[in-house]
């Protein structure tokens, strides 16, 4: 332990004296060449870790919330434009996405120990599951659906009868965000039971 | 005429409404609304016309035709429910297409095979029936006429033809089409119990801890019953759910253990949970050893198939396929000991957690466990041994006849159990249990009939499939059915049905209601009369006998079933049909007609028409002068009556909802073969299994073996078929009215959506699917009701214009001899894309 | 009929090549029912799948007694242990805020036609009563008549001299 606090006691040293062969240029160029190449690095990391692929390559997402996906309307229907999971579980935003990221930390954590690693599980903790991202959608005013689900062009004489009424008033008024009416569009609900509206 | 304000507002109300509508009305015409005796309905009760469930409902009629349907509030078993096919009853008779006259191909004003349908009268159609049946009788003898019956045929429908075949003309070629759907349940009962049909009653169902489907979609296929379950499952939420499929259907939706498995390895689970029940140490030791025995069935018994296919000649025991030894608990118990947790979960692709959860549900002896099943185990090349196997679980832990604990045979159609089966409408059988190989039970039946000795055949008669074959053959020549379509719902139509009704030489009628494609390649189509408009008895599932009235006449010519048989048997008498020293034996017979000898004998027609309750018709009665239906049953009831299958005075079932048999004492039997529910235990037994000679039921022991074809390289799909919720079977009912028909107007290809992308198809895509039998064309849903794995794909039968049966294998159970409609390989062709 | 021979003798004579050991003709004229007479040899096409009928107008019962048909789409209603979608616009509670029919008084019923305090499990699986409409025409056409009819008629009848 001694050994160690010596060795970072050496390096700090080094840290803070000002170079004596570099001239302040190259230090400046060469930290900035590195900062791109980091920075690019840890976006493209990242973004590989936005991508379904990503997302599927664990079968807990895989065998559960991806082949429910495949039923439903966000994933294949007339025009063929469809939601893939970042699009709905990770914000679009970079100070938003880094902040959903450092929650993912827990996944990892959850994958590492098996949290959901079989169906009875994963199953056993599908409600907490669902509330999380029903918590976070409510509390963004569903941020992720209005990406796409823009409530200025929404057209109301292309909505059915039911979807119109309701759009044009409770969503209007802010009354209502998506999530409100909208669980399970995507994924199979736990036992629903004690949530508002159903 | 002199008007309230009220009525005037009414007036001007319904002609508003009237003129919206385009209907002219006149404004008087208000007060019709109102006027007790325009509004009131007339209501009676009849069972359902399709499922075993046997729900009630009740039926308005008003000028000779039903005008609505509900649900009997008063009925036992579905008590005021329908499911949506039930609600929607009152439009089954009324599609525009009803066939109301005879029809025979003609060409030149002669019966030609090649000929064009035209109308005839009754008198024609039987005098060519009489021709046909004659030179076939008369060339052949009784071996070469054949007829395929109905589990939907009422009571005395398959009675009388029963009575006609097997003691008339003197063949056994009787079958129901309840050989394609219950066989395998009788021998899987006759063998373990020595006796058909159920010890429970649907009452288990508010009474036991936990449901176990075994390959049975309740949802879709007994909907009321179904009801039932989610009532007893979500009131009491200890109750659990097990679901086993080899696909995920509805029945899903309410399960706490779902399981997909491997096509036939059901055989695994089956004997894993009897191997896990006694390692575990929750045999029921007294129960077993008091009441049970156990024996070795023989194995390797092949797959029904002709005779010559290699996969018989290869079978070790193709012909003794129903026989067993003795063997004791012991060696019982070291034959399931391979049947480990680890191998079922891998040989049937079901997580352990889950297998080991369901044989838990089993192995608890503070729980109470119904297990369902119908097609998923009668269809299936093993499907008496899937039967003896489950019984094997309920009998090793004495969870068996007593509320809640009841392995349970669900059954198809209305009159599965009550005619087909009930009755002895198959070619083995005679009523009440009795067959047609043992000489004791020949002369019971030649006794009641007051038939000479030596009248009945001892040999078996061809089975429903062997039917097809032998008309293919050439063997069978002329051949009636009734209340069924085989031409959609028999196995391998390409190769060995269609074949058959085609051959030049055969001549083949189909009774029916509208043209089916059975009626489309018979050469004498006959139009009937249905459900109300005919008195009827079913029988359901549990042992319930239903009777209704004739409510309503049926349309143009058309005559029922029973009318048809009865009429027939008037163009016969002995002499033609007899050989002379049969006729030697009872020559008071001599010259008689066969009506005359069946049912003009003294006790068919012993009740005058008078004794029919007032205010109904009985076109039948009407047309024979006694009460035909009473007399046939009140006949038929005398195989029963002190043998434990029962069945009350004729006249008190049209006041009931139904008994169950035995009805003893005026009592239903619930439960039977438990010392104080079952009338027929002794005293001081507790338990009676008395349909075995030794009352002790059999636990039999019997291996996994392989279906008769699997995928391979050249065709890698399993295909699994069956029916849908809104349809009844071959959907010539359903199909026909409106609602039904445009809630699901085609069958789909359920499959996989990642089969699909393989295959660069996808929902909507339409394919060929092929066997090495037959093709059909047929559209893909990849997200429908039903969920198949991948590799397995599931096609219902109820489409007249996708017929499915051109694909699937007519292998079947050796023993029960009904076909495996849920397993053959196919390979499946994109024709586009879209 | 003349018209459909035609392609029926083409069939024939396929027919009778797919069997090989059949020197017979398999098919024959008969009777147009669901499937037109004399084609039980061929492939029939497969219409495409039809959308569910989503106009959310109310269609007219047969009778009282009949369970109305779903007059608009349910793809994604999730109806199963976990929850029932339908509840959430049909429940008595929500029907108000919905618009939507709210279900009757027999939904709450037990086996025994005791009212619960909440709509009755036997009830609990919507779509086997309630089914949705396709947008198809029927194969074959259905002559049932309402009650409604059956009563003008008489009225009608009794009108005319």
């Amino acid at each position: 332990m001694k050994a160690l606090f010596a060795l970072l006691k050496d390096y700090w040293g080094i840290l803070r004296r000002p170079s004596v062969y570099y001239s302040l240029g190259f230090l400046t160029l060469g930290g900035f060449i590195a900062g791109i190449i980091f920075w690019g690095g840890f976006n493209t990391a990242l973004e590989l870790t936005n991508t379904e692929k990503f997302c599927t390559s664990c079968h807990e997402m895989r065998d559960n919330v991806f082949v429910e996906l495949q039923d439903t309307i966000h994933y294949t229907n007339r025009s063929g434009v469809r939601a893939s999971c970042p699009d709905c579980h990770v914000p679009h935003e970079w100070t938003h996405k880094i902040a959903r990221k450092m929650q993912a930390s827990k996944e990892v954590w959850g994958k590492i120990f098996g949290t959901i690693n079989t169906r009875e599980k994963f199953l056993d903790h599908r409600r907490e599951l669902a509330e999380h991202e029903w918590a976070r959608l409510k509390a963004n005013d569903s941020r992720e659906c209005r990406n796409c689900h823009n409530f200025q062009f929404m057209d109301f004489t292309r909505q059915g009868k039911r979807a119109a009424a309701m759009h044009s008033t409770s969503l209007a008024s802010g009354e209502a965000t998506c999530i409100d009416c909208h669980k399970g569009i995507a994924h199979k609900l736990p036992d629903m039971s004690g949530v508002k509206g159903w | 005429m002199s008007m309230t304000r009220r009525e005037f507002a009414k007036a001007q109300a319904a002609a508003i409404a009237a003129a919206a509508g385009g209907l002219p009305i006149f404004t008087s015409a208000s007060n019709l609304v109102t006027e007790a005796d325009m509004v009131t309905l007339d209501w009676n009760k009849a069972p359902c016309r399709f499922c075993g469930t046997g729900c009630s409902v009740m039926v308005a009629t008003r000028d000779n035709r039903v005008v609505a349907t509900h649900g009997d509030i008063k009925a036992e078993v579905n008590r005021g429910l329908n499911c949506v096919k039930g609600y929607f009853l009152s439009k089954i008779m009324y599609g525009v297409d009803r066939l109301t006259q005879p029809l025979l191909r003609m060409k030149n004003g002669q019966y030609d095979k090649q000929g064009e349908f035209q109308a005839i009268s009754w008198e024609q159609a039987f005098d060519i029936m009489e021709q046909k049946y004659k030179e076939a009788l008369k060339n052949k003898g009784p071996e070469s006429i054949g007829m395929f019956g109905s589990g939907q045929w009422t009571v005395w429908e398959g009675y009388a033809a029963n009575k006609l075949m097997k003691g008339g003309f003197r063949s056994n070629n009787i079958d129901p089409n309840a050989r394609h759907c219950m066989a395998s349940a009788v021998m899987g009962f006759m063998r373990t119990f020595g006796a058909d049909e159920p010890m429970g009653c649907y009452d288990d169902i508010e009474a036991t801890d936990a449901f176990v489907l075994w390959g049975s979609n309740m949802a879709e296929m007994h909907p009321i019953l179904w009801t039932r379950v989610t009532d007893r499952r979500l009131s009491q939420p200890h109750v659990k759910v097990a679901v086993l499929s080899t696909f995920e259907h509805r029945s899903f939706e309410l399960a706490d253990i779902p399981m997909v498995f491997k096509p036939q390895t059901d055989l695994y689970i089956l004997n894993y949970i009897a191997n896990h029940i006694i390692e575990s140490g929750a045999v029921n030791q007294d129960f077993i050893s008091k009441h049970t025995r156990f024996a070795k069935g023989a194995d390797d018994i092949g797959y029904g198939l002709r005779p010559d296919n290699p996969l018989e000649t290869r079978a070790k025991n193709a012909d003794k396929a129903n026989t067993w030894t003795d063997i004791s608990y012991e060696q019982f118990a070291a034959f399931v000991k391979p049947y480990t947790l680890e191998r079922t979960a891998k040989e049937t692709g079901v997580s352990a957690e889950r297998l080991k959860a369901l044989a838990e549900l089993y192995a608890d002896p503070k729980r109470k466990v119904v297990s369902f099943w119908t097609m998923g185990f009668n269809q299936h090349t093993r499907g008496v041994w899937a039967n003896n196997l489950i019984y094997n679980i309920h009998l090793l832990t004495g969870k068996i006849s007593e509320p809640g604990n009841s392995p349970f045979s669900l059954t198809g159609q209305p009159s599965a159990c009550g005619t087909a089966r009930e009755v002895g409408t198959f070619s083995h059988r005679l009523p009440a249990d009795l067959v047609v190989t043992n000489p004791k039970h020949r002369a019971t039946a030649e006794k009641i009939w007051k038939l000479p000795a030596g009248t009945v055949q001892e040999k078996v008669g061809f089975h429903a499939v062997q039917q097809s074959r032998m008309l293919k053959d050439g063997v069978l020549n002329v051949y009636w059915t009734q209340a069924s379509n085989n031409m959609q719902a028999g196995p391998n139509i390409m190769q060995e049905v269609l074949p058959g009704w085609r051959r030049p030489e055969n001549f083949v009628i189909v009774s029916d209601v509208y043209p089916t494609v059975s009626a489309q390649a018979a050469d004498l189509i006959l139009p009937s009369a249905m459900w109300v408009e005919k008195e009827g008895a079913f029988g359901n599932a549990e042992r319930r006998t239903q009777f209704w009235h004739q409510l309503v006449s049926a349309p143009g010519d058309a005559r029922s079933d029973l009318w048809q048989l009865l009429e027939f048997s008037k163009r016969f008498t002995t002499d033609e049909v007899w050989p002379a020293e049969l006729l030697a034996k009872a020559p008071e017979y001599k010259g008689k007609t066969l009506f005359e000898v069946l049912f003009k004998n003294g006790q068919v027609d012993q009740f005058p028409v008078e004794q029919m309750e007032v205010g109904y018709k009985n076109d039948e009665a009407k047309a024979f002068g006694f009460y035909v239906q009473k007399g046939l049953f009140e006949e038929y009831a005398q195989f029963g009556r002190g043998h434990g299958h029962d069945l009350a005075d004729f006249d008190r079932y049209h006041s009931e909802r139904g008994l169950r048999w035995p009805v003893v004492d005026g009592k239903e039997t619930l439960w039977r073969y438990r010392e104080g529910l079952d009338p027929y235990v002794e005293k001081g037994s507790e338990v009676q299994f008395y349909g075995q000679p030794d009352k002790k039921a059999i636990i039999f022991a019997l291996p996994y073996e392989p279906p008769a074809e699997a995928p391979d390289a050249d065709y890698p799909f399993w295909l699994s078929t069956g029916r849908v919720l809104e349809h009844w079977h071959t959907g010539s009912m359903t199909q026909r009215v409106e609602e039904l028909y445009k809630a699901v107007p085609d069958a789909l290809v359920y499959m996989h959506p990642e089969d699909a992308r393989a295959m660069n198809a996808r929902r909507g895509s339409e394919v060929k699917l092929i066997s090495r039998r037959g093709e059909i064309r047929a559209r893909i849903e990849t997200r429908g009701r039903n969920k198949p794995p991948r590799g397995l794909v599931f096609v219902p039968f109820f489409d007249a214009n996708k017929l499915i049966n051109k694909v699937t294998l007519d292998a079947t159970d050796p023993i029960s001899k009904q076909t495996d409609y849920k397993k053959c390989a196919i390979r499946i062709e994109l024709i586009s894309v879209a | 009929m003349q018209f459909r021979m035609l392609p029926l003798f083409l069939l024939a004579a396929i027919g009778v090549v797919l069997a090989a050991d059949i020197d017979y003709p398999l098919d024959a004229p008969g009777p147009d029912g669901r499937r037109p007479g004399g084609t039980l040899t061929q492939s029939m096409p497969a219409p495409p799948i039809a959308n569910d009928e989503n106009r959310d107008l109310k269609r007219e019962r047969n009778y009282p007694d009949q369970p109305p048909t779903i007059p608009h789409s349910i793809r994604g209603y999730q109806l199963d242990m976990n929850g029932n979608k339908c509840l959430s616009c049909h429940s008595r509670a929500n029907s108000a805020k919905s618009q939507a029919t709210a279900i009757s008084i027999t939904h709450y019923m037990d086996r025994d036609g005791q009212a619960l305090a909440a709509v009755s499990p036997r009830r609990y699986f919507c779509n086997q009563c309630h089914v949705v409409q396709k947008e198809v025409q029927p194969l074959v056409g259905n002559s049932f008549e309402t009650i409604d009819k059956i009563l003008q008629d008489d009225a009608n009848a009794a009108q005319k001299p």
